[in-house]
């Protein structure tokens, strides 16, 4: 931690970065985010087991933008989010300052090669009882999957925690606030609730960087993170494509490839 | 408040047959929005057309809704009513009463109710309708030739002659393409280099034609009017400027047992060569591939012997840009080679040859000076065997369409055959005579009539050697498919024609449509067969399905004729039906957020990235656009955005969205 805070203030006073997006301490025993701008704060930074949140949520919103050239804490997760916020567009490697920490030691990643490797290095691991869970869904029949979402979703009221936590939804405008025409039900009741979840599912389909950060939120505790999960798994199983490696990766639903072996396309 | 008004076409009985147009009408009339609803017999006839008019002006309608025929008919009529009675042509839509409704259902009153239903559905749509204006692009006036066979010499020709600059790419030495490795053409018998070589010649004389042999396109970017074409000129090795195409370098070229092409393989070449003595340009090129220097760095005897000293052993392809304005296809096809026929020895009996080597047989300029002799051991036939129907028409070879030119040129094979070898057999096996054309049918009566050829109704079984004989064996269908076995001293085979070598390639590179066959698709099977469904892009001759040469040659003109006449434009007027990016207040500018996934998915290439500046020039966001030049209208983009930042202007979500909620309602 001694390092993390050495290299947040060093960063802050040479005027290298405006803001240090990081984790601090919050209520109790849980961690928030803190936004850092002067050097003498640097010690509110702290990095354990409990920073999972991820925090590149915050570098497309506009008034963190405003705050100027950012450095944020990332965790592995958070360098693959990066990476696909590089590739579509929404970031640039060179205006922001990656600070990667292993075992006290605090590397900067400062283009695309680097977080490229680091990502490539770092893969995602969930933990047990998420793997339980992607496992036992698997194993469920079609009507047991259709029950099983049907009483999950029942409880979702519309809050859009999820969208708020979830760092690829970046819209300036969701498809759920576009009234001419209404294409998503917005009341929470059973099909408002379905239209919303499946597309946000359909939405992060080969985007979705497995972060989990739209489960956390969720205040009555739905697993929603599962179904952009199992999305990209199905991406990656028929395009060989997985979001958060490569910066220039084409979103692997909207391009054709002229050497594409598919042949319903033509 | 919008004031529809609704016309309801009879259609003489066409819908009135089963639908009653009155109760339409009414109903339409007490639908909210609905100022005017009226039915008539003929509404596309001047009277109707004087309704429409006169109710624009005196109900002073916003939208009009003409249920009739299709809108692929009758559209450009309505909206140019409307437009007279100055209102927007595009506040003007069409509901399909006849094809989509009348035509397809029994008379009943639910045939009304969907009637009603369509009418409906527009009424809603076009209460969302806004005015649209007509888009203007300049027009490039170069057009880019793509092959240089007939198709593409004629239309090359059609298009200089009207004043029209034209490239002509050609990938092979020379322009002339199957046609100038013909021997005579059917159904007159004219040598067929006798009639294409002035056209080459013209070719190369024609101030308005650049003529690029031993090219290929690279790509084509840009849109109707304004495309850029890159062409890869492949390194000749000679410098043509300097070169006299006297030929001595051919002559001294030690490797001379190459299989001519031309001569489909039944002659040879050297590995610099001309490809045949009439060829334009007559300068030679060096297969690199095959030429001793290139492989071993030693020999240049061409170059010692080169009295202009023309050879350029350094030179490299080079690629060059050229702004075009439209393009034509004419890449032309290919045949099946023997060797895809297993019943028939896999290409491996030397007298089983395809038609096109049995032209060069026949040829004068060909490898026997027109003499038949069997490709074996140089003796005169005296019994032939055509197989008509080679792969054709066998979806078990996967081919299943007809390839159109076998049944006449087989005909004129075995006529020429026997002109030739008089005591001669010549049998032909078909399956059937397709013969329609002007003097087709009478031609191969001749060949059975006057000159005696045996037409066999029956297909081949085998074909194997004995004895130096090819026994071939099949079945004569008109005699209940009794076996028939003919000891034959050579066979021709009419081997399927199939798209070019690289067809597939070439339409992704020019992004039209091809089928499975690879052959390039016309817009429009019968009103729209020179067109591809890319504007500026037109087809021409075999690359679309096999033709004859007559066939191709109007094809060709009627290509050119499409060509002269974007020409003729100063600029493009194209409708606007296309995708729009939308823009809002500050300080979203625009809901469009840059994912740019719009652009990758778009088939056209027609999506940007624009930068929103502030007035003092600082970035604010990229977002995309749509340059309505080069967008079709096909929605991709709008379909792929998360945020419904892209509209299509005249189909909006908006717009389709009412249409189906009121179908629901």
């Amino acid at each position: 931690m001694q390092a993390l805070h050495q290299k947040a203030k060093e960063l802050l006073e040479s005027g290298k970065v405006q803001v240090i997006i990081g984790y601090g301490d919050g209520s109790g025993d849980r961690v928030r985010p803190v936004f850092i701008s002067k050097a003498e704060s640097a010690s509110d930074l702290i990095w354990d087991d409990r920073c999972r949140q991820n925090l590149a949520v915050y570098l497309n919103k506009p008034e963190i933008k405003k705050l100027g050239v950012p450095a944020i804490v990332a965790t592995p997760v958070v360098v693959k989010t990066i990476i696909q916020l590089i590739s579509e567009n929404q970031l640039k490697s060179s205006n922001i300052v990656v600070l990667v920490v292993d075992n006290d030691v605090v590397s900067e990643l400062t283009d695309n090669a680097s977080l490229e490797a680091y990502s490539a290095g770092h893969p995602v691991v969930f933990p047990p009882f998420v793997v339980k869970e992607i496992k036992d869904i698997a194993e469920m029949s079609i009507q047991q999957r259709n029950k099983y979402w049907q009483d999950e979703l029942s409880r979702c009221f519309k809050c859009y925690a999820c969208r708020a936590a979830c760092p690829l939804c970046y819209c300036e405008r969701c498809l759920t606030d576009n009234n001419q025409p209404q294409w998503v039900c917005v009341a929470s009741h059973a099909q408002g609730n379905f239209e919303w979840h499946i597309n946000r599912a359909m939405h992060l389909a080969g985007r979705c960087v497995e972060c989990g950060s739209c489960t956390i939120a969720c205040p009555v505790g739905i697993p929603i993170g599962l179904l952009t999960i199992e999305a990209s798994r199905i991406v990656k199983q028929e395009f060989g494509q997985e979001p958060g490696l490569h910066c220039d990766a084409d979103s692997a639903m909207s391009s054709f490839k002229v050497e594409d072996t598919e042949t319903f396309i033509k | 408040m919008s004031r529809i008004g609704v016309f309801i076409c009879h259609c003489g009985e066409n819908i009135s047959a089963t639908v009653d147009c009155e109760k339409v009408a009414k109903t339409l009339a007490s639908m909210p929005g609905v100022a005017h609803s009226v039915d008539y017999k003929y509404m596309c006839s001047d009277p109707g057309q004087s309704l429409i008019r006169s109710a624009i002006k005196e109900k002073k309608l916003t939208g009009v809704v003409v249920a009739a025929c299709s809108p692929r008919m009758h559209e450009p009529t309505f909206r140019k009513a409307c437009a007279e009675a100055r209102l927007n042509p595009f506040l003007c839509e069409m509901a399909n009463l006849r094809e989509h409704c009348s035509w397809v259902h029994a008379k009943g009153d639910a045939t009304t109710d969907k009637a009603i239903d369509l009418v409906s559905m527009l009424v809603e749509k076009v209460k969302r309708n806004k005015p649209l204006f007509p888009i203007k692009v300049p027009v490039t006036k170069t057009a880019l030739v793509i092959g240089g066979g007939i198709a593409g010499i004629q239309a090359a020709l059609d298009i200089a002659n009207a004043g029209q600059k034209v490239v002509l790419v050609e990938r092979e030495p020379s322009i002339g393409g199957h046609m100038s490795q013909l021997s005579e053409t059917f159904p007159t018998l004219d040598c067929s280099q006798c009639i294409l070589t002035p056209r080459m010649v013209e070719v190369a004389q024609n101030p308005n034609i650049t003529l690029y042999t031993y090219a290929e396109v690279e790509s084509l970017s840009g849109f109707i009017g304004n495309f850029t074409a890159r062409i890869r000129k492949k390194a000749k090795s000679v410098d043509e400027k300097l070169c006299t195409g006297c030929g001595e370098c051919a002559t001294a070229c030690p490797i001379k047992k190459i299989p001519s092409e031309f001569n489909t393989g039944l002659g040879m070449r050297g590995a610099i060569y001309v490809p045949f003595p009439q060829a334009v340009p007559n300068k030679p090129v060096i297969d690199r591939s095959r030429c001793t220097y290139f492989k071993s760095g030693k020999c240049k005897f061409c170059a010692s012997k080169c009295p202009a000293q023309a050879i350029r052993f350094d030179q490299q392809d080079e690629i060059i840009e050229i702004p075009i304005g439209s393009v034509v296809v004419t890449t032309g096809f290919n045949i099946k080679e023997t060797s895809f026929f297993p019943e028939y020895g896999y290409g491996k009996y030397k007298d089983v040859v395809t038609g096109l080597q049995f032209e060069r047989l026949l040829s004068a300029s060909g490898p026997t000076l027109g003499e038949v002799k069997r490709p074996s051991d140089g003796t005169v036939p005296k019994k032939i065997v055509f197989v008509a129907c080679t792969g054709s028409r066998d979806p078990a070879k996967g081919i299943e369409y007809c390839s159109k030119i076998c049944c006449m040129y087989t005909a004129k094979h075995a006529m020429l055959y026997k002109h030739k070898v008089h005591d001669g057999d010549a049998y032909v096996f078909y399956m059937d005579i397709r013969a329609a054309g002007k003097g087709y049918d009478e031609f191969f009566r001749r060949a059975i009539e006057e000159d005696h050829v045996n037409y066999i109704r029956g297909r081949i079984s085998r074909i194997y050697e004995r004895n130096g004989k090819l026994i071939v064996r099949g079945a004569d269908t008109l005699l209940g498919a009794q076996q028939v076995e003919i000891e034959a001293d050579m066979v021709v085979l009419a081997t399927a024609a199939v798209a070019n070598d690289g067809a597939e390639s070439l339409a992704q590179k020019l992004h039209v449509s091809y089928d499975a066959h690879h052959f390039f698709a016309e817009a429009h099977p019968k009103l729209r067969p020179v067109e591809t469904n890319t504007a500026g892009i037109f087809l021409a001759g075999a690359c679309q399905s096999p033709k004859d040469i007559p066939e191709t040659v109007s094809q060709a003109s009627a290509a050119a004729s499409k060509v002269i006449g974007l020409f003729s434009n100063a600029e493009l007027t194209r409708e606007p039906i296309i995708a729009v990016v939308n823009r809002t207040a500050p300080p979203l500018f625009s809901t469009c957020v840059g994912c740019f996934m719009c652009q990758s998915a778009c088939p056209y290439h027609a999506i940007e990235q624009e930068e929103i500046k502030t007035r003092e020039g600082k970035l604010i966001k990229m977002v995309a656009k749509v340059n309505p030049g080069l967008c079709q209208g096909c929605g991709t983009c709008v379909a792929f955005c998360r945020s419904k930042s892209i509209d299509l202007q005249g189909y909006s979500n908006e717009q389709v969205y009412a249409e189906v909620m009121e179908l629901l309602s």
